[in-house]
């Protein structure tokens, strides 16, 4: 989960990718793609021929929808904080430098399956029952429209798909951030400082001329850390959210089928892995285009 | 006019130190509407960030800074206001990376001065006719040489119709041969009349352009003259050494 690391190669990439333009290295004929592609075929062909895995295929991949969609909605949320507490990180009141901190250094220091303990069995509950207290204390005070309203949610209200999607979002959030605060400082200076002296306001100079560069080369970061999110979401399982895992173990569990559940398994997420993978070479590509 | 009595930038015994270090020490100067002042010193002798200063970039320890009378301050609203008077030429150029020529031009008119797209790109086509690279206005920054970068960078400056420019050290960064295409452009603004701050290793160009030189050494400034006096018959010792090295060669 270092991010700094992920960054680090990342830059090492591009660097390659740079000099593979020049075409000073031969490029090599990409065998690990076609391994990997003979693998996942093989599944499926197995799928196909083999009637225990289709069985297993078959219910094992009804978790698909689940997985994705919990994957895309917290990656946009944990995004949208990233950017927000990225920025506070860098921000000149020293308020919320702090508070941005405290999240990030927070969050880094706790593990992943942790947190999704933590964050919905603590945090979420903890939220609704002072919700209640707040909608007690409006009831007290005779303001009854918006107190029942409060008083009425109960821990039992909020969904455990929910739950994991804002578990997730909460805690990629904090990485998401310090590859903000990174692309953000990774800008020189003088960017800033022209823009200043031109009468620009600190967020007029940040929205239209750091932030516009700063994302442009986290994107290959942001991209990565899409993958990492799409395999920890395997994690929400133990909330029993029915996502491929949760599915797959539940069929190992009473079919006694291992073999056949996680091997589909792996094979569904190196699929998804893999196709992520090659739509951000994709767009790295193509924003390496532009730049020339 | 009150070319005569207001001072289009005042400094008023001003010193800026970073940490222990003073950069600047107790330092008084004016310029004057259609003035060309340049500053000259060894390098670390705080002639950039007093010009820094000039336009709240870098905060003064002690004293005060006064553009066309109005003194500068911590208001937010008010320095934004200043600066868009103020135009700054970088060492290092600082255009913005991700904007073609023109939108490096038009972005401040924009969202500083609230223009529309038209009237800026009319503004920036101007200014690039103005400083002679007209034809690269949908080139990126990286595609241009460094002359050429400086030229754009001074073109942005002027198209915000600045009172007064600051320049630092605008040919520090760049291959010689491509010294002279600023230089150009600088005279020709001297030419014009605007009132300019630079600070510069340029010799020639001070004597040629300058209404008056100001040598500084450890934060302070050590000789102020007229370009004639000041490089035929400099009064202090340390201007002459300082002189002596950089005119030898």
């Amino acid at each position: 989960m270092a991010v700094n690391d992920r960054l680090a190669t990342q830059k090492n990439k591009n660097g390659l990718q740079s000099i593979d333009d020049m075409q000073l290295t031969k490029k090599d004929f990409p065998w690990w793609m076609v391994t990997i592609g003979l693998v996942i075929l093989i599944t499926f062909l197995m799928i196909q021929i083999n009637p225990d895995f289709k069985d297993a295929f078959n219910i094992i991949r009804a978790g698909l929808g689940v997985t994705i969609s919990t994957t895309i909605i917290a990656y946009c949320i944990a995004t949208l904080v990233g950017l927000l507490v990225g920025l506070g990180r860098v921000s000149e009141s020293i308020v919320w430098r702090n508070i941005s901190t405290i999240y990030v250094e927070i969050i880094r220091g706790v593990p992943l399956l942790v947190l999704i303990f933590f964050i919905a069995l603590v945090l979420i509950p903890g939220f609704i029952t002072l919700l209640n207290i707040i909608g007690d204390f409006f009831m007290d005070a005779g303001i009854s429209g918006i107190g029942e309203k409060l008083t009425a949610i109960e821990i039992r209200s909020v969904p455990n798909n929910v739950r994991a999607i804002i578990s997730l979002a909460v805690t990629y959030g904090a990485f998401s951030a310090e590859i903000f605060r990174a692309g953000i400082q990774s800008i020189n200076k003088g960017q800033m400082e022209a823009a200043r002296s031109q009468g620009m306001s600190h967020w007029q100079a940040m929205r239209c001329v750091i932030l516009p560069q700063a994302i442009r080369n986290v994107l290959p970061a942001l991209g990565n850390d899409l993958i990492s999110m799409l395999k920890d979401s395997s994690l929400v399982s133990i909330l029993a959210v029915r996502d491929i895992t949760q599915i797959a173990r539940l069929y190992a569990g009473h079919s006694f089928k291992f073999a056949q559940a996680y091997s589909i398994l792996c094979v569904l997420y190196l699929t998804l892995t893999l196709i992520l993978s090659l739509i951000m070479k994709l767009i790295e590509r193509k924003l390496g285009n532009e730049r020339k | 006019m009150n070319e005569n009595n207001v001072p289009m930038i005042e400094v008023k015994n001003l010193s800026k130190s970073f940490g222990v270090v003073e950069a600047v020490n107790g330092v008084s100067l004016q310029v004057f509407p259609k003035q060309v002042l340049v500053i000259i010193g060894p390098s670390g002798s705080g002639k950039s960030t007093l010009l820094r200063t000039m336009n709240w970039l870098e905060r003064p320890t002690e004293g005060e800074v006064l553009v066309d009378g109005v003194p500068l301050s911590e208001n937010q609203y008010r320095i934004n206001t200043i600066r868009s008077d103020i135009g700054m030429v970088f060492q290092n150029f600082n255009l913005y990376g991700h904007l073609t020529v023109t939108e490096n031009i038009t972005l401040a008119l924009r969202i500083v001065k609230k223009m529309k797209k038209e009237d800026a790109k009319k503004i920036a086509l101007q200014q690039l006719m103005k400083v002679g690279i007209a034809d690269k206005a949908d080139y990126y920054p990286s595609e241009l040489s460094g002359g050429q970068q400086q030229r754009v960078a001074i073109a942005r400056a002027l198209a915000m119709e600045p009172k007064v420019m600051l320049f630092d050290e605008p040919t520090s960064a760049l291959d010689p041969e491509m010294i002279k295409e600023v230089l150009d452009v600088m005279q020709l603004l001297v030419k014009e009349g605007m009132t300019m701050v630079i600070v510069t290793h340029e010799m020639g160009f001070a004597k040629a352009a300058a209404d008056e030189v100001i040598f500084m050494d450890l934060g302070k400034i050590v000789e102020r003259a007229a370009p004639e006096v000041f490089f035929e018959h400099p009064a202090c010792d340390r201007t002459k050494q300082f002189l002596s090295q950089i005119l030898t060669h």
